[in-house]
């Protein structure tokens, strides 16, 4: 039976008071040992009958129920003599030092208490923390000299760790503790911070103990038959053991030495037993050496409860694999292998319309694909239809109420991950496309999304159980809805690599084609509405790229930026750009300039933007599909490639690299000369040598620079390499620079390199060098080759940017952490005030105005030159 | 140059773990008996002492379970999960010791204390000085490296481990606002015991000195005088004659006024050592604490107190200096600073403990065979497993004495690069969960030692290495020997005016 669910008011911590515990206990625990010779519990032992079941078969001496039902129960020890909780020991001594040794008022006059309540209560009505209150309260009864109720003189109180108290050379036993806390009256007690309905003071004093149900401490058996107990059944034994020896020495009135060594022992045991890493507290250990896993060791740290088994959940309907591409599937979609469907399962309620396409689901049973592998009876039985000898039998039962558990079907709904989960878009809604072979297969436009790749990575996936969890993921977490990016208000998902470098193929000043080869072009693409009109010339009708690329345009859309090829000339030609650079849009039809990485490619397209911002997300869904394999069709009919001669550089090149190296190298020795010289004038806040330090690396750093133009000039846009750089495919001007030319100066920590011996880096210079070739500039490019020195400063160099990355990695994740535990109940309630989970407003509007980042321009509420141009080009 | 038919004579040798092999050796033949004679006598509570002689480890062999002796390939003992052990031979003798406390010394007798891991290809190898054909005869690959032990029948190697150099003044500078702002560490090594000594100034410029089992610091001007040098004269002649110096020295001095006799000094520290015992005792412990304690690698006897004084007194310019901007702080990470500990070292750590262990275990042995009225004996006395079990363990688990873990690995056979690779792996002890972002990176004075290029990426990264190719390791030399070279060379020893 479920019972009504209810909603929880309120909740209240205190302490545990010796009466509650010994009316929660079923059971008062006597015995030492845990069962007789014969196997059986003893009745008063550890494992006692009425503290639970955790053998299979056996019923609850307490509630009658069996393994699995029965929550277990509590039982409870009755301790000779009192125990300090080492939980609350400093808390302990905080008390004793506030009251009077002889009639436990807090010492302060009424009419401090009287204030101090006064401000407690106002705290609470505030809803702030009371520390504050109550730590002064702590602070200002210490100092008393005198008790102001009684007059009684007063002692400090010191605290000796771990759990002893001594006040003017005297120890206090627990018992004396427990007196003065016992005697605090009510209205004190709240001012030390008590709320004595739930927990008065001489509770942190501990008379009775709490045992566990065994269903916490199960015993495991051993292969050999050999019952092995729980860490915390053994923590039990001891404090009965010693508890037991204590209790018949007290009443045999043994001598006081060796009742307070028992007593002390029982401490130990009992501080043990909540916390075996007490600091000064030797741990208790097990036969073999190995430190008992008593309460807090349960709960603490990384493997602990709390981290591991609550914040740390383990789900089901889950799968991993590898992760492969396809660029045929839609960014929607998730390439699902067979393998994966048919374990993977969707709920469906039997209704009359679906009740016969189910039927020949669950016939078909769990190992034919289309298939089922569970049918839920209408009682809620579940029948695994693997078990089943005659499907048929179950098919033909089936009616409306029951439930079938089928197979994944292509179009469910399922969520798709890759770990580190960093923003929002790490998870994401697909639709299922089941596919065959091995891997989880993806649109290659989601890739920056999850920061995925290919070379080994696996991902996650998730089947939404449930018809409303599935509406949520369809209208929140579909990858098209997450095209834009809450981070900068552009779109993280878009074109990448050749996609980029296909579409500006196409769309370059030259390219041209036939009827055959655009009828060819809209059949790999998918479109069947009308050609455009053909441009004929010298009475061949021809049609250009962007003729082709306008056709998938929305009719309406006006649109002018500057590519990524811009070169950011002081005066804009515009449309007459010679590098066809400056992108007009005009009426759907794209006039001039060429698609690179600004239109479409992920962080940075600017059409793709438009089109999601004004046609939505389903739009701009189809445009990036028909858009990517259109760009793979025109690569794939240019033919692309790129090798290592793509580097190559004439002679004349490599002259001119040379001499702009020889006159760097020139231009630092007279730099050097003028500091020897005392003629360099240092910059101001730093000393000469810093100055000279700067002046080197920026001659190097800028004739690094030189060099790479040279490169560039002489390899030019028909290059692929350079080609792939300027449209922001892939690579940068850098990265050829170093490849062609110069790799340029190499650095450890922003400075060159200057560790090693003394005066020098390395023996093979003179003492004092500091010309560029000893402090690691590397003039020779990655083609051509390093010598011995210059490889080693290289591998300096990189030894830092791999160290780095290993460093950061493991810092951001704890840093992640914090501020996920710090961010994650703020919220944007209905006043548009962003508040904590306890009402607490941190921010009068989210951000400052309201604005939700993904839908900005990059961050900017409006963009008045996107809407007076939109508004101006429409016209003309 | 034609480097490649220099390197391909280098490869011909096939000694690419050269090192390993003959740290080992050195380790058996030498440094064993040292750990020996170090040990000395073993004085048990009854009439009888025990006299340990040479010790001669022997090739390596199994004892089969009827008790029989043989040798043993590596090849069988990988098969057959078997130790490729040595038998640990010991000359021992007893001594009774009579009433009136004259000794009667027995014939000393060969025992065997128990076995000693076989390092493959070493000269106590079963394969030593074999052929090609008889290495294949034998069921052993001739390209093998060796250089890695068999316990259990699982290849075991030990990995170089890079450490800060024992005995060399490291001067450090402490950043931020800190009392001490300069110190002059040195890391002083006596066979197996490992003492550090600092020496630091205050921000007042105020010397102080501290070294282990002296709780605290100890003012300069007390160590000196302690170590015998009474006159404010030769306490600043030990040390510098830089007028800067001098100035602050004697400041130093004016400090600790109160102090003038050694045996104040000596008042000083007893009090700290032996708090609350009797003058005699104090005194005496006084004594024997700088003796022991104080930068035990310079002697451990009262005539090697001028030296020590000598050598504080070089700490303490340097640490003068480092403060005046006469001189930097130390580059921990220069090379030079460091000593790569081969398997010789890492046993010799080993070794001694697990010998003093056996000690432990015979005179335990010793006093119940006296106890129940037997007659003593020595060869039931030992009882090899003790030492041999020991070992073992910590080969086998790669757990060492020390708490350190992870120094004995699994020899990595992916391929026979990794193999090599492996045995050349250097690791430092520094923690991986730290950045230590310095000593990561790859130092200038590792070329030629380390490979730039190989080492893993991720939270090890820079701290495990590889050597270079070509790289070669010393053993290290006997200081005696240098020594004789230095007295040969007309240097004079420090002697007082």
């Amino acid at each position: 039976m479920i019972a009504t669910p209810r909603k929880i008011s309120a909740l209240k911590f205190g302490l545990l008071s010796p009466d509650h515990i010994r009316k929660i206990s079923e059971a008062r625990i006597v015995t030492a040992d845990t069962y007789d010779e014969d196997g059986y519990p003893f009745d008063g032992g550890l494992m006692d009958p009425k503290l639970g079941v955790v053998d299979p078969g056996l019923k609850c001496k307490t509630c009658g129920s069996r393994v699995g039902d029965c929550p277990g129960h509590f039982g409870h020890i009755e301790f000779a003599r009192p125990v300090i909780h080492i939980g609350y020991a400093k808390l302990i001594h905080k008390v004793l030092r506030s009251i009077c040794r002889s009639c436990s008022r807090v010492t302060l006059s009424d009419e401090t208490i009287e204030m101090y309540k006064e401000r407690i209560k106002r705290a609470k009505k505030m809803g702030q923390n009371l520390d504050a209150v109550i730590e002064d309260v702590f602070r200002t009864a210490r100092a008393a000299k005198k008790c102001p109720h009684c007059g009684e003189e007063r002692f400090d109180i010191k605290f000796d760790k771990p759990s002893g108290y001594i006040e003017d050379g005297n120890r206090l036993s627990p018992t004396d503790v427990r007196e003065r806390l016992e005697k605090i009256p009510d209205s004190d007690a709240e001012v030390l911070g008590f709320d004595p309905e739930v927990s008065r003071p001489e509770w942190m004093v501990l008379t009775v103990l709490p045992v566990p149900p065994v269903t916490a401490r199960p015993s495991i058996t051993l292969e050999s038959g050999e019952r092995s107990e729980d860490d915390i059944t053994h923590k039990l034994v001891d404090i009965i053991r010693i508890n037991q020896r204590l209790s018949e020495n007290i009443e045999a009135g043994a001598p006081h030495l060796i009742i307070e060594d028992l007593w002390e022992l029982l401490q130990y045991h009992v501080t043990t037993y909540f916390n075996n890493e007490v600091a000064g507290v030797p741990p208790a250990r097990h036969r073999s050496g190995r430190p008992l896993k008593t309460l807090t060791q349960r709960l603490k740290g990384k493997e602990g409860r709390f981290r591991s088994n609550l914040s740390g959940k383990r789900v089901n309907f889950s799968a991993r694999t590898v992760i492969s591409p396809d660029p045929n599937l839609d960014i929607n979609e998730v390439g699902v292998p067979e393998e994966i469907a048919r374990e993977m399962t969707v709920a469906v309620k039997v209704n009359p319309r679906n009740i016969e396409y189910l039927r020949r689901l669950v016939l078909r049973g769990p190992d034919n694909y289309p298939g089922a592998n569970y049918v839920e009876r209408a009682d809620g039985r579940r029948i695994s239809l693997s078990r089943v000898p005659d499907l048929t039998e179950v098919a033909e039962k089936i009616e409306p109420g029951w439930v079938v558990h089928r197979h994944l079907r292509d179009g469910d709904v399922v969520l798709f991950n890759r770990q580190p989960s960093l923003h929002r878009m790490s998870i994401m809604a697909h639709e299922v496309k089941v596919l065959p072979y091995k891997t989880f297969r993806l649109n290659l436009c989601v890739c920056p999304p999850y920061n995925a790749d290919f070379d080994g990575d696996e991902m996650n996936l998730h089947v939404i159980q449930g018809e409303e969890a599935i509406a949520e993921a369809k209208v929140l977490m579909r990858v098209q809805e997450q095209i834009l990016s809450p981070r900068f208000g552009g779109p993280i998902i878009g074109g990448i690599h050749d996609h980029i470098t296909g579409a500006y193929l196409l769309t370059k000043k030259d390219a041209r084609f036939t009827k055959e080869e655009v009828s060819r072009i809209f059949y790999a693409v998918g479109y069947t509405g009308d050609f455009p009109k053909p441009t004929v010339e010298d009475g061949v009708e021809y049609y250009t790229g962007k003729q082709i690329f306008s056709v998938f345009l929305p009719k309406d859309l006006n649109l002018s930026y500057k590519a990524k090829i811009c070169k950011k000339c002081e005066e804009c030609e515009e449309e007459r750009c010679p590098d066809d650079a400056f992108v007009v849009i005009k009426g759907g039809e794209l006039v001039s300039g060429v698609i690179d990485e600004r239109a479409f490619g992920a962080f940075a397209g600017e059409l793709l933007d438009r089109i999601v911002k004004d046609y939505g997300t389903d739009e701009a869904r189809r445009f990036l599909n028909t858009l990517t394999r259109l760009a793979l069709f025109a690569i794939m009919k240019f033919g692309f490639s790129t090798g290592i001669d793509d580097e190559d550089l004439p002679s004349d090149a490599k002259e001119r690299i040379d001499e702009i190296l020889d006159s760097a190298e020139e231009k630092v020795s007279e730099l050097i000369e003028a500091y020897e010289s005392g003629i360099l004038e240092p910059l101001p806040g730093r000393t000469l040598e810093e100055t000279l330090e700067m002046r080197i690396m920026q001659t190097l750093s800028e004739a690094r620079d030189k060099t790479g133009a040279v490169a560039g000039e002489y390899l030019g846009m028909k290059n692929s390499a350079v080609m792939m750089a300027k449209i922001g495919a892939r690579g940068s001007m850098l990265n050829l620079t170093q490849m062609a030319a110069c790799v340029g100066q190499q650095a450890v920590r922003g400075e060159r390199i200057s560790r090693g011996y003394v005066g020098r880096t390395l023996p093979h210079f003179k003492r004092g060098d500091i010309g560029p070739k000893a402090k690691g500039f590397v003039r020779t490019s990655y083609k051509k080759g390093q010598d011995p020195l210059e490889y080693f400063f290289h591998a300096m160099g990189g030894r830092e940017g791999l160290v780095d990355t290993a460093v950061r990695t493991s810092q951001s994740g704890y840093m992640q952490r914090r501020l996920i535990n710090a961010l994650q109940d703020l919220k944007v309630e209905y006043d548009n005030t962003v508040r904590g989970a306890d009402g607490r407003i941190v921010d009068i509007r989210y951000g400052g105005d309201g604005a939700d980042p993904s839908r900005t321009d990059w961050g900017n509420i409006v963009n008045v030159k996107k809407i007076v141009d939109k508004v101006v080009r429409n016209r003309a | 140059m034609d480097r490649k038919s220099v390197l391909e004579l280098f490869l011909k040798r096939r000694e690419l773990v050269k090192q390993h092999i003959d740290s080992y050796n050195d380790f058996i033949e030498n440094r064993l008996q040292n750990v020996i004679t170090e040990t000395g006598e073993l004085m048990t509570d009854v009439d009888l002492a025990v006299r340990f002689g040479k010790i001669d480890v022997g090739k390596a062999e199994i004892i089969e379970a009827d008790g029989s002796r043989r040798k043993i390939t590596p090849s069988e003992a990988r098969l057959r999960n078997m130790n490729y052990f040595s038998p640990i031979k010991l000359e021992m003798g007893l001594v009774k010791i009579h009433e009136d406390g004259t000794r009667e010394e027995k014939d000393m007798e060969w025992v065997v204390i128990g076995q000693m891991p076989t390092m493959l290809r070493s000269t106590r190898c079963n394969l030593y000085g074999l052929s090609d054909e008889e290495l294949v005869r034998n069921g052993e690959d001739p390209l093998d490296p060796g250089g890695y032990f068999i316990v259990n029948g699982s290849e075991r190697m030990l990995v170089t481990i890079e450490d800060l150099a024992p005995n060399k003044i490291i001067l450090e500078k402490n950043k931020g606002y800190t009392k001490i702002e300069e110190v002059a560490k040195v890391f002083s090594k006596r066979g197996g015991f490992r003492a550090l000594t600092t020496v630091q100034r205050d921000r007042e410029g105020m010397i102080s000195v501290n070294f282990p089992s002296v709780p605290g610091d100890l003012p300069l001007i007390v160590v000196m005088k302690a170590l015998g040098l009474e006159t404010d004269k030769e306490i600043v002649d030990s040390i510098s004659n830089d007028p800067e110096i001098v100035q602050k020295l004697l400041e130093n001095i004016e400090e600790n006024l109160d102090i003038q006799t050694t045996e104040d000094a000596m008042e000083v520290i007893g009090k700290k050592v032996a708090h609350g015992q009797t003058r005699e005792y104090r005194l005496k412990r006084a004594e024997q604490v700088i003796d022991r304690y104080l930068l035990p690698h310079l002697g451990v006897e009262p005539e090697d107190r001028l030296r020590k004084a000598y050598y504080i007194g070089r700490m303490v310019e340097r640490v003068f200096e480092l403060a005046f901007n006469k001189r930097n702080v130390d580059d921990k990470d220069h090379y030079a600073n460091k000593r790569l500990r081969l398997a010789g070292d890492l046993l010799d750590d080993l070794f001694r403990v697990s010998f003093y262990n056996l000690v432990r275990d015979i005179k335990y042995q010793l006093e119940r065979q006296v106890a129940r009225g037997k007659e003593p004996s020595i060869q039931t006395a030992v009882r090899r497993d003790v030492l041999t079990e020991r070992i073992r363990h910590a080969l086998a688990t790669g757990n060492w004495v020390g708490g350190r873990t992870g120094v004995s690995q699994l020899l990595d056979r992916t391929t026979y690069m990794a193999v090599v690779s492996h045995l050349r792996r250097v690791i430092s002890p520094l923690s991986r969960s730290q950045p230590h972002f310095e000593a990561r990176d790859l130092h200038s004075t590792q070329f030629g030692k380390i490979c730039p290029t190989e080492t893993p990426e991720g939270p090890n990264c820079g701290l495990v290495k590889n050597l270079a190719l070509s790289t070669e390791l010393s053993t290290g030399a006997d200081a005696g020997e240098l020594d004789k070279v230095l007295a040969e060379l007309k240097v004079t020893p420090i002697h007082k005016h």
